[in-house]
């Protein structure tokens, strides 16, 4: 599934690789589509796994908060991806653009990462009988936070434009490793997190009728998200290409 | 391009956050030609230095250099260690073994004064120190940003004396100075 | 002779800074030496308390000796002299955080293992955990020194904070060392992770520092 997403977001580069302004007007007509569509599928899961689903079998009702806990978890590591990957073609092939984007995407991306840390404490009091632990997901998606809110803070440090892209880029592609890291951490130490429940290779151990309403709820929730990243690259794009004609006959 | 030719600039612009500095600024520099950049304060003589350097990338526009240009540049800062001697500060520069050392300490009045901490130099003292690195090189280009500022009327005649023979043996140099340089040489402004 | 140059050049500048490569070996004497005393008072084994406090204390101490690592030549012009004069900025850097280590990073790592003699009582462990301390201070430095140059111009508190998130995981291979000497399993695993974590970033990171330093310059 990440495999697809990024394959996406490469191609959208690719696409509107020639200006902010193609970019911009290209994404205000894919918009309300992206939006209303992610809306009906993300609701239609919601409602579906929070009152047609079967009770687990050892946790009870208390596990449906997966379906708002894993898309969170899911989507914030993706973003972090699809920042690195734009940062990356910022660098090689000085796309503006890929600057704007990556920047946009950064208090998204913190946004949802505090979802799903706060979806994931609620969780654990049923669960675990605890709100927060110091095992290797957490702490790791923790990292991920702070990290969220590093690049945030380093390029609002700097008044040249420029250069505060250059190093929000390098920052975001070193910050990368962690990703990996999330994943397999729960593999390489034990913890209180079960191992991934849905890998590409094995049969997924979830029973198929929750395993239904949680893929919808995960593309619902990262079409969603999508949109609030639109809308974060638009106001970049409003900030900083301020001067040019297009945006003061736009605005 | 003739064989004397140092480097040329082509339309150099310059933005920073989308603001223009300065654009469609152009200039040939020979061999044993002195180009003295002029303009108000804050309209790009440092940063159009920098960016001859290659320190600051242009936003537009093309240098083009002679093949293996050697250049030596001073510009605000002097590139010395304020912690450490002036001895001391010769020898991490490499100029330790020059020969022409001793004499040139002695026309700037510092011979006497090696082992005194940059940081106890008065601004002047500190400028002429910075300024050896100049005197004793050997490049093709002289880049320098305000060079005469600090310095007292001695040491601003032997800067001269020293860039009017440079030029005579065929480096080129680009200054910019509020101060008037009394060097011949051609004008340029950047407004 | 010549090819020495270069690290002689930087170690002289190092050592004549003596606040700047003293000071960080005496903080870490300072903490190591107070660590006992608070333990009197509370209840806690000493032996236990050891090795957090340890690699706590030199995670502190490397970021203070990164403090400011590339501000000075930064603000004087050297680094513009560096970059014009077509040396390599990237093997500058390296052998600026390798002088920085052989200063600072190493006495610590020797004076760690003695530490670990007091307070364990164990010349083994102490010898088992010397290795591990000079290659974890080493990936530290470069580390603080990746986040330093990134804020080299706003101050090195915003920097250090970026990549303290990174040194994280370092910790927690180092935590899960010290179970392994304790109990002498899978040491050399630990070690030899650690030692291929520095190989990789011992050469990349000063390449990306040399990137981000020409970027501030611009």
């Amino acid at each position: 599934m990440l495999r697809e997403i990024l394959i996406i977001v490469i191609k959208k580069f690719i696409h509107q690789f020639a200006s902010p302004k193609t970019y911009f007007y290209q994404v205000d007509r894919l918009y309300p589509w992206l939006l209303y569509i992610s809306l009906f599928i993300y609701l239609f899961a919601i409602i579906w796994g929070l009152l047609f689903t079967p009770k687990d079998f050892v946790q009870g009702h208390s596990y449906r908060i997966i379906y708002f806990h894993v898309p969170a978890s899911f989507v914030a590591q993706s973003l972090y991806a699809a920042m690195a990957i734009s940062s990356a073609v910022f660098l090689i092939w000085r796309v503006k653009l890929a600057a704007y984007l990556a920047r946009s995407i950064a208090p998204i991306g913190a946004m949802v990462t505090f979802i799903a840390l706060v979806s994931g404490s609620i969780w654990g009091i049923p669960t675990w009988g605890t709100w927060w632990e110091w095992d290797a997901r957490i702490t790791s998606t923790l990292i991920l936070f702070i990290m969220y809110l590093g690049l945030i803070s380093l390029h609002n440090s700097f008044n040249n434009f420029d250069k505060a892209d250059k190093l929000l880029a390098y920052l975001a592609i070193i910050g990368f490793i962690q990703i990996p890291i999330i994943k397999k951490s729960v593999d390489w130490w034990s913890s209180l997190h079960q191992p991934a429940s849905i890998t590409i290779s094995d049969k997924p151990s979830i029973d198929p009728s929750m395993l239904y309403p949680l893929f919808m709820s995960m593309i619902g929730f990262a079409g969603l998200v999508a949109c609030l990243v639109i809308l974060s690259s638009k106001v970049q794009i409003y900030i900083r290409e301020k001067n040019k004609s297009w945006v003061k006959d736009h605005v | 391009m003739e064989s004397s030719y140092l480097i040329e600039a082509r339309q150099l612009a310059y933005k920073i956050n989308e603001v223009k500095l300065f654009s469609n600024f152009s200039f040939t520099l020979k061999a044993g030609e002195a180009l003295h950049i002029k303009g108000s304060n804050g309209s790009g003589k440092t940063t159009l230095i920098r960016i001859l350097c290659g320190i600051t990338p242009a936003t537009k526009g093309e240098i083009l250099k002679k093949d293996d240009l050697v250049f030596t540049y001073l510009g605000h800062k002097n590139a010395l260690k304020t912690y450490l001697s002036i001895r001391d500060n010769i020898s991490l520069l490499g100029l330790s073994k020059n020969e022409d050392l001793k004499t040139l300490l002695t026309s700037l009045n510092l011979q006497n004064k090696l082992d005194v901490i940059i940081a106890n130099l008065s601004f002047g003292q500190q400028k002429k120190v910075a300024l050896l690195r100049i005197f004793l090189s050997n490049s093709d280009l002289i880049l320098l940003d305000e060079p005469f500022v600090g310095l007292d009327s001695a040491s601003h005649n032997l800067l001269c004396k020293f860039l009017e023979s440079r030029l005579n043996n065929g480096a080129g140099l680009i200054y910019t100075s509020h101060i008037s340089a009394g060097i011949a040489s051609k004008d340029i402004s950047i407004d | 002779m010549k090819l020495l140059l270069p690290y002689t050049n930087e170690a002289l500048k190092l050592i004549k800074k003596t606040r700047a490569w003293i000071g960080p070996i005496l903080i870490f004497i300072l903490i190591m030496v107070a660590f006992p005393l608070t333990v009197e008072l509370s209840s806690t084994n000493l032996s236990d308390a050891f090795y957090p406090v340890l690699f706590i204390s030199i995670l502190l101490v490397m970021m203070l000796a990164t403090e400011d690592i590339f501000l000075e030549d930064y603000e004087d012009g050297s680094l513009e002299l560096l970059l014009i004069s077509k040396k390599s900025l990237t093997q500058w850097v390296f052998i600026k955080i390798f002088i920085h280590w052989l200063f600072i990073g190493a006495p610590i790592s020797l004076l760690g293992a003695f530490f670990n003699i007091g307070a364990n009582n164990d010349l083994n462990s102490s010898l088992m955990l010397l290795p591990a301390l000079g290659i974890s201070t080493y990936i530290f430095l470069i580390l603080f020194c990746f986040g330093n140059s990134l804020s080299l111009t706003k101050g090195s508190v915003l920097g250090t904070l970026i990549t303290l998130p990174l040194t994280l995981p370092i910790l927690v291979i180092l935590g899960k060392l010290t179970s392994a000497i304790i109990f002498n399993i899978n040491y050399f695993e630990f070690l030899i992770l650690l030692f291929g974590i520095l190989s990789i970033i011992i050469f990349a990171f000063p390449a990306i520092i040399s990137r981000i330093i020409k970027t501030h310059l611009e």
